[in-house]
Order: structure tokens, then sequence, then C-alpha cells
């Protein structure tokens, strides 16, 4: 294999080629052991890439990936600047996801598609979920993969070799003598106490939402990045689509990440300690009610949608207590928010990407539990430099092409700080939408059909707004205000928890012109919108989600314990009367 | 014979297998992709398939003196095809459409055992085997049955009548009747008779066939034809509008619409339905390049009020986009998809 591989490298990389040979014949040195953290073993670099590889290669990456990553692998496509986190620069060689010792290069064998034995082509087929990297997995083959990253190793990785065995070293996690500890509640303790000795937290936050030093972070190429939140595991740009498996929280503490501050712990820490941890990471990971992992979409990578959010009610006043147990008893639902794209202001980049939300009703209101990460609280500083209402303003946006420094990346965290806020928004004639019309546009259809928009912001205020047509101003409803009511409002360690509750609407004479009549046992459309105030989100500026339903769960009518008894007994009469039948029949009796 | 039946009968164990393995979720049920805009195809291909395998299986089991009696291979066969609508499909097919599939299976079962007097009456009699309970086995599963069904309608109608929240079924219009003709920043493009101004040769012409035959290659990954690099800093005319309608795709549509052009951008998780799939040969590839200008041009807003329902958060990207920009957006995704556009004729 060794020999083949040379040869045909020699055709190509004259230099490689007789650096490779010279390897081939020291085999392992002898000081190997020396010096290796526990749980690697000593590899060394794969054979090169056959030029026919590279040249092939050459083609699937000016087809597919030079848009993002640039013409000369610098990390610097055309739809770079909008990107964050920006594409990979491959010229450095710096490369995050590995099971090779920190500093040094990730596993790649352009002849092993191997599953944790080849890093790179794992990347790529897996993608990396939180960027816009996708799985390439379904859209090239295996065969295209390797090639592309022939081309990329070899092209476009510049201050850095993948064949050269002098200057490039490979230390290698040895995954598969390390069999993962089982999860313990020894272990997860452990974990959990191993995080704050070890400085876990400074970074990832007391209860690891990423929140801890969300500001001073740095990349090698000086654009700031934030530290992983553990609650959402499926951003894990290591997780692999395998999300909830121990073992990529394993490799990526025991490598660390090239190029963030996030350091290699393989020096300072034992395997049994780092199990631990990685057990404990891993059980923070957001789960359903029984404490099982959610199920992953294997369309998008990430935790299914159901699209009804259940209100269950309760007698007397809501509770504003999350501890309660009604609230602990309301089922919980992962709406999933993206980039309000369509009109300007545009949020390329949400930070916030997701919302848990929970629903109650009594006889007079219906309230909303609102759960989402946000690794800081913002509040206004100063005065925003558009109306919240306005849309469609005539603004600079992000630029789409004005190389790194003025990209998106480099200006996070140098935004004015905005407040944090959450909406949810209802179309006010719900039920008498006329079927063109019928899927509603965010933001209303027009002054007959308005949504009914209620908004809740940091500096503690809670306002109402119509909408009244996609590309419209919304209006504020002043007179409404005094019904709504903010049961709760917390920033804890990177999270917000907020609480509106609002009216039923008007009951008796439907007659609901303005605001949304909440009706029982219907599916009424709801939108949520939210800001994060530290990302320059004010105004339309925003995340958005797609139409959700909100159901408020109905009594059980009586008719349900009554007909199916009323079906059961007909069977039983129609099994009588076949069975006569059929014993009639033998008997050569006639009906 | 026997060599192929005893091939056939292992095709069906290891359909089977593969089977139970996504029904216990051992093996998620898209290890073997369902091709995207090929899945009817597909689908009937493997179920072919799986009843050449039960043929061969049937034979073998025959042959060995085990031959399962034909009413449990029809009700066997009926079952399997419910499992494997079921299990095998991802994204999942909604209860209504799979019972609408499983009577249809039920009936091809039914024609299957009925096919002659001699069948049918093999079918029939374990049925009144068990309704005259002769034998004592008979008479057990009887009074079971008489017990059970009533209990199970009960159930099944509880469980129907039981008030629930799921998703209601919105059905959307997915190709709009597009106008006469579209005005855009002022000009006004006739939908039958507009060209895309920049599919274009090396001396600027409208050229249609030169520009199809630079367009990616159909087949597994759609790669660049060798010769034809939009990123070539000689390309000309047609490629270097691609680079240039790339550029800005990847701008402002790779978001929603994918890196590769498949619906699965960074952003797309997050809507219902997901952005449309141009890699599907049922979106671009089947209508004119003007159809498309207009819905680039005037997104989910001006959409006609015929023809409803639709579904589209997509703007009208003339507030974001110039014409020019948006003619060579198209002109790249024709590109990229390695689809033609339809012609008027």
């Amino acid at each position: 294999m060794q020999n083949s591989g040379t040869q045909k490298a020699g055709l190509t990389l004259s230099i490689a080629f007789g650096a490779v040979l010279i390897t081939v014949g020291m085999e392992i040195p002898a000081f190997a052991q020396g010096g290796i953290p526990e749980g690697f073993k000593k590899g060394e670099l794969a054979a090169p890439p056959s030029a026919e590889m590279i040249e092939a290669g050459k083609r699937v990456y000016f087809t597919k990936c030079v848009w993002c990553h640039g013409v000369d692998g610098a990390g610097d496509g055309p739809g770079a600047d909008r990107l964050w986190p920006r594409p990979r620069n491959f010229n450095q060689g710096t490369f995050k996801i590995r099971h090779t010792a920190s500093g040094e290069l990730p596993l790649f064998d352009a002849k092993k598609p191997v599953r944790g034995q080849n890093d790179l082509f794992d990347t790529v087929t897996h993608g990396l979920p939180g960027s816009a990297m996708p799985p390439w997995e379904g859209i090239l083959t295996e065969e295209q993969r390797l090639q592309v990253l022939a081309f990329v190793t070899t092209q476009l990785v510049k201050d850095r070799s993948f064949t050269d065995k002098q200057s490039e070293t490979q230390t290698i996690l040895n995954m598969a003598e390390l069999k993962p500890k089982s999860a313990t509640e020894e272990s997860i303790k452990r974990g959990s106490e191993l995080i704050v000795e070890k400085k876990c937290i400074e970074c990832h936050g007391l209860e690891g939402r990423g929140d801890g030093n969300a500001f001073n972070l740095k990349d090698d190429w000086g654009f700031s990045i934030q530290p992983a939140n553990w609650h959402k595991c499926w951003n894990f740009r290591g997780s692999r689509q395998d999300p909830y498996n121990v073992v990529n929280i394993f490799r990526t503490f025991s490598t660390g990440i090239n190029g963030t501050p996030m350091p290699s712990f393989a020096d300072n820490t034992t395997i049994d300690e780092r199990w631990d941890i990685a057990n404990f990471v891993n059980s923070l990971c957001e789960r359903d009610e029984e404490g099982k992992p959610l199920s992953i979409d294997p369309l998008t990578d990430k935790p299914k949608i159901n699209f009804v959010i259940p209100s269950n009610m309760v007698e007397g006043d809501i509770p504003a207590d999350i501890e309660n147990e009604a609230w602990k008893n309301a089922p919980r639902r992962y709406v999933a928010m993206g980039g309000q794209i369509t009109h300007k202001p545009r949020n390329f980049v949400n930070r916030i990407d997701d919302i848990w939300v929970r629903s109650l009703y009594n006889d007079k209101s219906i309230a909303y539990l609102l759960e989402w990460d946000d690794r800081t609280k913002s509040v206004a500083e100063g005065k925003l430099p558009w109306a919240p209402t306005e849309v469609n303003i005539d603004i600079q946006e992000q630029e789409p092409s004005t190389g790194e420094g003025g990209s998106i990346a480099a200006k996070q965290n140098n935004y004015p700080v905005y407040n944090d806020a959450i909406a949810i928004e209802t179309p006010v004639k719900w039920k008498e939408l006329p079927a063109p019309i019928k899927p509603r546009y965010l933001f209303g259809t027009n002054e007959q059909f308005p949504v009914d928009i209620v908004k809740w912001e940091a500096d503690g205020s809670i306002r109402a707004f119509k909408g009244t047509g996609w590309d419209k101003d919304f209006e504020e409803r002043d007179n409404y205000e005094e019904h709504l009511k903010v049961l709760k409002s917390e920033w804890k360690n990177g999270r917000w928890y907020v609480m509106i509750e609002r009216p039923l609407g008007n009951k008796k004479d439907q007659d609901y012109d303005e605001d949304t009549f909440f009706e029982v046992g219907q599916y009424i459309p709801t939108v949520f919108f939210a800001w994060d105030g530290h990302n320059g989100d004010a105004g339309r500026k925003m995340a958005v989600s797609a139409f959700y339903y909100t159901f408020m769960n109905p009594p059980i009518p009586q008719e349900t314990y009554i007909y199916p008894v009323v079906i059961a007994v007909g069977v039983v009469f129609l099994e009588g009367w076949v069975l006569t039948r059929r014993a009639n029949k033998k008997k050569g009796k006639t009906l | 014979m026997k060599a192929l039946m005893s091939l056939g009968a292992l095709v069906g164990v290891v359909g089977l297998l593969l089977l139970a393995g996504m029904i216990f979720d051992v093996i998620p049920s898209n290890t073997i992709r369902l091709v995207e805009g090929y899945m009817p195809m597909q689908m009937l291909f493997e179920v072919g398939c799986y009843v050449l395998g039960f043929t061969g299986l049937s034979y073998m089991l025959n042959a060995m003196g085990m031959g399962i009696p034909r009413f449990w291979q029809g009700i066997g066969f009926w079952i399997f095809f419910l499992l494997y609508i079921k299990y095998r499909v991802y994204p999942p097919i909604p209860f209504s459409v799979r019972a609408m599939y499983g009577t249809v299976g039920l009936v091809a079962v039914l024609m299957w055992v009925s096919a002659n007097e001699e069948d049918w009456k093999k079918f029939k009699q374990p049925i009144l085997n068990v309704l005259d309970a002769q034998t004592g086995f008979n008479k057990v599963l009887r009074y079971v049955y008489l017990i059970a069904l009533p209990i199970l309608t009960w159930g099944f109608s509880y469980n129907v009548m039981m008030p629930k929240s799921e998703e209601p079924i919105e059905l959307r219009t997915v190709h709009p009747a597009p106008p006469a003709s579209t005005k855009v920043h002022g000009k006004t493009y006739v939908l039958q008779t507009s060209l895309n101004p920049y599919r274009v040769n090396t001396e600027g012409k409208y050229d249609q066939e030169y520009s199809n035959s630079l367009i990616v290659e159909q087949g597994m990954g759609r790669l660049m034809k060798p010769n034809a690099n939009p990123w070539d800093e000689k390309a000309e005319g047609y490629l270097k509008y691609v680079r240039e309608g790339g550029e800005i795709f990847f701008q402002n549509c790779h978001f929603c619409h994918g890196d590769n052009l498949n619906g699965r951008g960074l952003h797309a998780f997050a809507f219902n339905p997901i952005p449309a799939n141009f890699t599907d040969p049922g979106t671009i590839a089947q209508l004119q390049e003007t159809f498309i200008f207009w819905r680039v041009a005037k997104g989910g807003m001006g959409l006609p009020n015929e023809g409803f329902p639709w579904a589209s958060v997509m703007p009208p990207w003339e507030q974001h986009l110039t014409a020019d920009e948006m003619w060579k957006v198209i002109l790249f995704e024709y590109w990229h998809t390695g689809y033609y556009p339809r012609t008027w004729d």
C-alpha cells in the first residue's frame, strides 16, 4: 500500500516523493512514546493523493465549494461576508474537528473513507451544524468527497503540508481502544465538579449555555467567536449527525478546537475524568419529558418540529411560578427560528435559533411561557436607529462583498446594544381568512385581515401592535396594552424566562376586529419573533418562526365515553347474527 | 430454477431484515436513501424486488415442506405493505395517504387470492373453519375473536373520538398560473416573449443551445463540464454571467434554498414547508425562465388569487435586486442544477 501510494505521488510532487521515501524507511521513531498524552498514539501522515484525484477534486471545488471558500481557499468566497461563523480559510491548515493532538493537522487519507478515521472526510460528509456548511453525503459521492479534499489539502492549504512527514506529526486519539464510561449519576456528578475545577464554566457559563465570556473570545483570524451552548448538542460542529453521542464530546475535549480559544485538555485530565466531563456535558443537552434524547429530523439535523402548541386549562389564576405543577405538566414545544431576510433591515445571522414554548389558559386569558437561550442580557443603551414598527427603511445593509474587515463576522459584538425582545403574532380573523390568503403572510395580510402582535422587551415594557401587510409599518395599539400582563421576565445564566398573559378575546359577541379571539379546540395560527439586542436586532431585524398553531385543549366531551360503548355493543349483536346465520346454513335451514 | 429461487429467497430475507431494522429503529430509514425526484419509481422498484424475493421464499419453503397457507400469505403481504409505507419512507407519509395506499394494497391482495376459484376457496377456508369451530382449537379461537373484536372496536373508536391536537393538513399549490406579463423596476416583461438577456454566447448573442451545452453534468454530484469553469478568468458570455449569478445567489438566496440548491439552507429548518428544492425535477426543470423571473421578482406576495392555496414566504426580490441581477441568478440556478429551462415551443 505504502509503496503504490508513494509511487503515484511521485508523479506529481517530487519533493513529497523524497520525503515520503525517507519516512517509509524510518519506521516509527523510538522517541514516539515519550510525551504523548493519555489516550493518544503515534500515527503517520497518509500517502499523498494522486494527481488525477487532485485534478478531479478541482472540478468539484469549483462547482460546489468556491462560492463560500473562495478561489484561493481563503474563506473569502462571494457568500463569506454575510456568514457568521465565516467559511473556513484553508490556507493556514487550521481545522477544528480532529482526532489529532492540539495544533496538528487533522486526519486525512484520500484512500480511506472510514468514519472516525478520516476527519476531513467526516466533516464534508456530515457538515458542520450551526454553520452554513451542509452535509454533502447524498449530494457528492464518496469518491467525489475524497477528490475535493485531495484538492483542498494539497493546493489550498498553503502554510503547512499534509504530505511533509518531516514538518508534521500525527498524534492520534485512539478512540478504538477507549470505551465510553457509562453515564452513571456518579460520573455525571463528578463531571459537574470537574467543569468548575477545569475552568470550563469561565467560557461556557455556569449552566453551560455559552454565556461565560461571550464577548472577548476571538479565533485565529481575529473574528469574534462564541463558546458552545451545551444544551444544543445538535449545533455542536463536531456532532457528526449523531448529537447525543458522548464520544463526540470526549473527542473535542481531548483534542481541542484548533484556531479557537478551546484548548485540548489531554495533558491535564485523565481519560476517566474526560469521560466524566463528556457524560456531564452530554446530560445537559435538551431532552424530552421522559429524559430521552429529542428525535432529530434527518432532513434538517435539528430536533423534529411539532407545529401544534397545546395549551392546558387551569382553574383560577394562571400561576406565575415556572415550578408550579400546571406549568410542569404543560407540554413543551421546540420552535425553530430563522433570520428575517425578506425585508430590510435583513437579519442574515440570527443568534437566537430556537425557543421553547409552553402555554396555559383559564376562562379569561391565555399565557405563554417562552424560554430561549441568549448569551447576553441586552437592555438598550441608546436610541434605536429606526422605529421598532418600521419596515423597508432606507438603510445601508451589510454589503455583500466588503472584504473581511467589513463582514458580518468582523462586526459581531461591535453593534450598539438594543433590547432583547420576544413577540407573539396571531392573525385577528383567523377563522374568516378566505382561502387565497389562508397561508397568512408574516406581518398580516391587509387592512381587512390584520395580525395582532404582542411584544415584550427587556426594558420591561409590553406593547401591542397591529400588522396590516407584509411591507407595511406596524401600528401601535395604545388602548390594548393595559390588558397585557408580564407574569415573569428573568434572565439567568444565558437564558430568558418570559411569561406573557393576554386576554382570550371578545367571547360574547365574537366581535374581534382588532385582537385575536382564542377559541377552545381550534387551531389558532401563531408566529414567534425574537430579538437579540447584542446582535443589533431591532425592528424587523429579528428572528422569525414559521406558522405554529396554538391549540387550547378542550375538556373531554361526554360523547367520547358513550359512543364507543354503543359501537362495541353493536359489534356484539353483529357477531351473534353472523354466527346464527352460519349455524342455520349448515343445518340446512334458511331464514 | 432452484438456484434462481434461492437467490430470490435470499433477497426476500435480507429485505425483511432491513425492514425489521427500520421498524425497530436499529437501522435509520434513510440508510438507503430515497433519491429525490425518483421516489415513486424507487418505491415501486423496491416493492417489486420484495415481491420477487417473497416468490423465491415461498418456493423454497414449499420445497422444504414448510409452505405457508395462501390465507397467511395474503395477510402477511398486506401487513408487510403497510409496514413498508409506514417505516421505509422518510419524510413520513400522513396517515390519510397511507390509508389510501393500504386500501389499494388490500384490493390487490384480494384480487390475487381470488384469481381462480381454487385459490379463493383455499383463502376462505381458514375463516370458515373458525366460524364453524369444529375442533377444540378453533372453538377457543372463535371465543377469542368474539371477545376481542368488540373490545378492539371500542378502543379504536374511543381513540378516534378523544380530542387530539394533531397538526391540521394544509394543502397548497406548488406552481401557480403565471400572469401574461409582469412589471419589474418600471419595465414590462411579457412572459411569452421575454428572454434572459444573459443567456448569450461569447459574441453576446442570445444562444440557448450554447448555454445548454455548458450546464453541469447530470448524474451524481452534478459537476461542471471539465472545460466550462465559470471561475476561469477567461470565461466570457454565459459562463461569466453564471459566476456573477452565483455570487448573488450565495449572498441572498442560499440562506433558504441551500448551498446545493436543494432547499436545505441555513434557515430552512425553521420554515414550513421548507423552501423549494431546485434539484428536484419537478421544480425549475418544469418551468420557463420567464416564470422564474416573475416568481423571483414578485415573491410569495405576488402570487395570484387564483390557484390558491399556496404557502410562500419568498420575498419580492425586486426590492433587493435589480432585474439584471435576478436574470443572472436564474441563469446560475439552471447551470448549477443541470436543467434546461422549458421553452414555449
